[in-house]
């Protein structure tokens, strides 16, 4: 899929998800900002995560060696 | 730098202000009452020299002390009634206090006098039944031992007929006077003891008497309310025979002692059916007598009763109304009582349309005054929480609540927190569990938040939007380290790895090779179980604990740089939030951008070797090491920045503050006028300018030093200690991986169903108790230190206090027995 579609990709769920907390909850500008904060802050903590998983494996110094039994 | 920045919900404490209400008295009461209400106002206190007995309002405290006493009076009758208290009823009509007073202290008379009676009544009862007890028991003595006695006489007679007239006239005269002088008077004695004393009754007696006494004894064989310790006792009837009046005394007294009552008793046949009939006929009009009592005091109680929640609640609400009114000066010249409090600014319509309220309602001419005094006090700290967010702001409180208006942690706590749990403890089948285990205390919220639980079920209970929000991301991180109870599934898309060749000959030698694109979410899962599977995991989760530790520690100095910003001190942000940034990003931000370099390129570059060879030898050549161009260039300059920004962090800002101390103290060469009014808040002012006065150069310069010190060393122990999630994480594996392998799969391979249910049982408790109960305290304690020390010493103060707003609601929590 690609590191960066997969980016653009959080990106996206980001935006849909800020609008939707909008839609839902719109309970004047300083709960807005609040929101919007909480959202984008959850955003980019699973981002990061799932970013530093894939970098990790896009070019591997070590491979799976199987154990014996299997 | 004209606009400010838009004001966020939780980012920084509600402005407060401190104000101060001029009350007409005769409205004072009623004001209080619906400030109470509102909750929204904390009183200071401005008897604060006074004792408790001088102040003010004393003596309707102590009536409303006075009122509690008789309440608790109740319910203990109520307790020993089996009533319970019903829980808020609603109904009733309003009662005044005065109204109150008189009601409780007529029913604690009669319930009193109720309880006198019915103990009297149960005690003649419990001594009529002795009676009887002694009239039966007894009685069987005398009648056996006449009966035996008239036959031993008869036989006696019978002899002496036979024989008398073979006898000597004067034998006989002389047993005849004999037998006149010896008719010695018998006394007797008769009454019950208890069982366990009788023995020794017995041998006391003897001892005392020289053995002239004659006891006999009985045994009861139900056990007798005793009526004056009033329970269930043990007891013998006894009958003691003496003669001589000393014999009697000894024999009363050692009765007493020995806690025998004592009852009359004839030998009349006649008169003793008689006695035993009059007793039953007393004791059955006893009983009918009690009973009704009981009766009507069940029913006194009942009606408490259904009163008494309402009755508490008045009673504490104006106990807490008084205590409030206490802490109000009284101003004699003007017939009006004075408070001063904080309040939030928002909250100021509220106040006032409150205290119109209450003008009108208690009918007085004037109307209170509500007025904003200025002050260089630190004002409380007060955030506007819902059921959500109230439970994140606890937690950042637990460790010190925030400074007036400075930055709130608690804000990117509602996220983090339960984000870097979820680091520490991914696996989605245990998220799955915790987040159903938190539904069910979300769905039943109405009825628990009303229900009295128990301290642990409170404290989970308390949490549960945060332990909803750890469960949330747990699901996420499961699905990023691929296990399931440690089970890895290929849900998004091939693995990436396969044979060399078709055979997969070398398959445990060499290994796999990769073929396809990377695993598109999450780790592969032909990770599991293989021999290479923790090298290439721990390398992974300590690199990323490192990058994600970075990323708090800027964001947290970041907002250090706010609060700079905020309170426009410039010296802050020139020389603490850039240094600390330089110095950070320039060796861990550095080793960050490596760990990054290194991913991407698939260099085969020795970190370790890089970080420590940049201090001990930064300018030789990197050889096999460089991971770019110009690497060994870039690390003297970062190098060269954290050595800069060491002095740069350390002497500046004392030299600069003291410089500014200077400058100001120049200007106050002459004093200003004080204004004749107002005198209170002035003086205030006076007081806390004349403390910021006070400036010791090496105070500040020891002060700063600290800092300094605090911050270097704490940037490589601080992102030394992020390692910590890579460690939970992987003893949360380990231990899910063993509980997996050892005990389902073993129990599987027996191919036995009895071995298969056992197994699974243990399994289960193994999961519940080890995994979702002790992992997740320890995930929680760790991601609550690393919060706590790491993120928040780089910004947080924590020195301020807690908005307590006088509040009927809050009271009525706080005081549940």
């Amino acid at each position: 899929m690609g590191f960066l579609l997969t980016t653009l990709i959080f990106v996206a769920i980001g935006i849909i998800a800020s609008i939707c907390v909008r839609i839902c909850c719109n309970k004047g500008p300083s709960a807005n900002l609040f929101h919007l904060t909480l959202v984008i802050t959850a955003t980019v903590c699973c981002w990061l995560m799932w970013a530093i998983v894939y970098l990790a494996q896009m070019n591997p110094l070590i491979v799976p060696i199987l154990s014996e039994s299997e | 730098m004209g606009e400010t920045l838009p004001t966020m919900d939780l980012m920084r404490s509600e402005p407060m202000q401190l104000a101060r209400i001029i009350i007409p008295i005769e409205s004072a009461h009623r004001t209080i009452s619906y400030l109470g209400d509102l909750g929204l106002f904390q009183f200071k206190d401005l008897n604060s020299g006074k004792s408790p007995f001088q102040r003010t309002f004393a003596t309707q405290i102590k009536r409303c002390g006075e009122m509690a006493r008789k309440l608790r009076f109740f319910r203990v009758q109520m307790a020993k009634a089996g009533l319970l208290v019903l829980a808020r009823s609603a109904y009733g009509s309003e009662i005044s206090l005065d109204e109150l007073e008189v009601k409780l202290g007529e029913l604690e008379t009669e319930l009193i006098e109720m309880n006198a009676n019915t103990e009297k009544l149960q005690r003649a009862y419990n001594e009529l039944l002795e009676y009887k007890l002694v009239l039966q028991k007894a009685g069987d003595f005398f009648h056996h031992a006449q009966s035996s006695a008239t036959a031993q006489q008869r036989e006696y007679e019978e002899h002496r007929l036979v024989e008398g007239s073979m006898d000597s006239p004067l034998l006989l005269e002389q047993e005849m006077t004999t037998d006149i002088s010896k008719q010695v008077k018998l006394g007797y004695v008769s009454g019950l003891v208890p069982r366990e004393k009788s023995m020794a009754f017995e041998r006391i007696l003897f001892r005392t008497t020289r053995g002239n006494v004659f006891l006999k004894q009985n045994v009861v064989e139900e056990p007798v309310m005793d009526p004056v310790q009033g329970d269930k006792v043990e007891k013998n009837v006894f009958v003691v025979f003496y003669s001589g009046e000393r014999a009697k005394n000894k024999v009363l007294k050692i009765c007493d002692a020995f806690g025998a009552n004592r009852y009359p008793f004839t030998d009349d046949i006649g008169k003793r059916h008689q006695m035993i009939n009059e007793v039953s006929g007393k004791l059955s009009e006893l009983k009918t007598t009690i009973d009704v009592g009981t009766l009507h005091w069940s029913s006194v109680v009942q009606t408490i009763a259904n009163q008494f929640e309402q009755w508490t609640n008045l009673v504490k609400k104006e106990k807490s109304i008084y205590h409030t009114l206490n802490t109000l000066s009284f101003d004699v010249t003007k017939k009006c009582l004075v408070a001063e409090g904080w309040c939030p600014v928002f909250a100021t319509t509220q106040i006032q349309k409150a205290l119109q309220r209450a003008t009108v309602d208690s009918n007085s001419q004037i109307g209170a005054i509500f007025e904003v005094l200025h002050t260089k006090e630190s004002p409380p700290t007060y955030f506007r929480t819902n059921k959500f967010t109230s439970a994140f702001q606890e937690i950042v409180d637990a460790y010190g609540v925030a400074k007036y208006q400075e930055a709130n942690p608690g804000l990117f706590t509602i996220v983090t927190f339960p984000f870097l749990f979820a680091v520490m403890f991914g696996d989605w089948g245990h998220g799955i569990c915790l987040f159903l285990a938190t539904l069910f205390l979300i769905l039943r919220e109405k009825k628990y938040s009303s229900q009295k639980l128990g301290d642990i079920m409170e404290m989970a209970f308390g949490g549960r939007y945060v332990i909803l929000m750890m469960s949330i991301f747990s699901i996420y991180t499961g699905f990023i380290y691929n296990e399931f109870f440690s089970v890895p599934f290929e849900l998004f898309g091939r693995s990436a790895y396969a044979c060399r060749d078709p055979s997969c000959g070398d398959a445990t030698t060499i290994g796999m090779i990769k073929v396809r694109d990377t695993y598109p979410f999450g780790v592969d899962p032909m990770w599991h179980g293989t021999r290479s599977e923790l090298p290439f995991l721990n390398s992974l989760k300590m690199k990323m604990s490192i990058l994600l530790g970075v990323a708090q520690m800027n964001l947290g100095i970041l907002l250090s740089y706010f609060n700079a910003k905020f309170f426009q001190n410039d010296i802050n942000i020139w020389y603490q939030f850039i240094p600390q940034m330089i110095f950070l990003n320039s060796l861990f931000g550095y080793l960050s951008l490596l760990i990054i370099v290194k991913w991407c390129t698939g260099s085969q570059a020795d970190l370790y070797h890089i970080m420590i060879y940049m201090f001990l030898s930064p300018t030789d050549d990197l050889g096999e090491n460089q991971l770019f161009w110009g690497q060994k260039y870039l690390q003297i300059l970062l190098l060269l920045l954290a050595l800069v920004a060491v002095p740069w962090m350390l002497i500046p800002k004392p030299l600069i503050l003291k410089k500014q101390h200077e400058e100001r103290h120049r200007g106050q060469a002459y004093a200003p006028l004080y204004s004749l009014d107002e005198n209170i808040e002035s003086d205030l002012d006076y007081k806390s300018h004349d403390e910021h006065e006070e400036f010791e150069f090496s105070e500040v310069l020891v002060h700063q030093l600290i800092h300094t010190i605090e911050f270097v060393l704490g940037s490589v122990s601080n992102t030394a200690s992020y390692l910590r999630l890579w460690a939970l994480s992987l003893a949360h594996s380990e231990l899910s991986s063993v509980f997996y392998e050892k005990v389902l799969l073993l129990a599987w391979g027996f191919d036995n169903v009895i071995i298969l249910v056992i197994g699974i049982i243990v399994f289960i408790f193994a999961t519940v108790g080890v995994l979702l109960v002790m992992e997740t305290l320890s995930a929680f304690l760790h991601a609550l230190r690393l919060h706590w020390v790491e993120f928040q010493n780089k910004f947080y103060e924590g020195d301020g206090y807690k908005f307590s707003p006088f509040s009927f609601a809050l009271t009525s929590d706080e005081d549940e027995d």
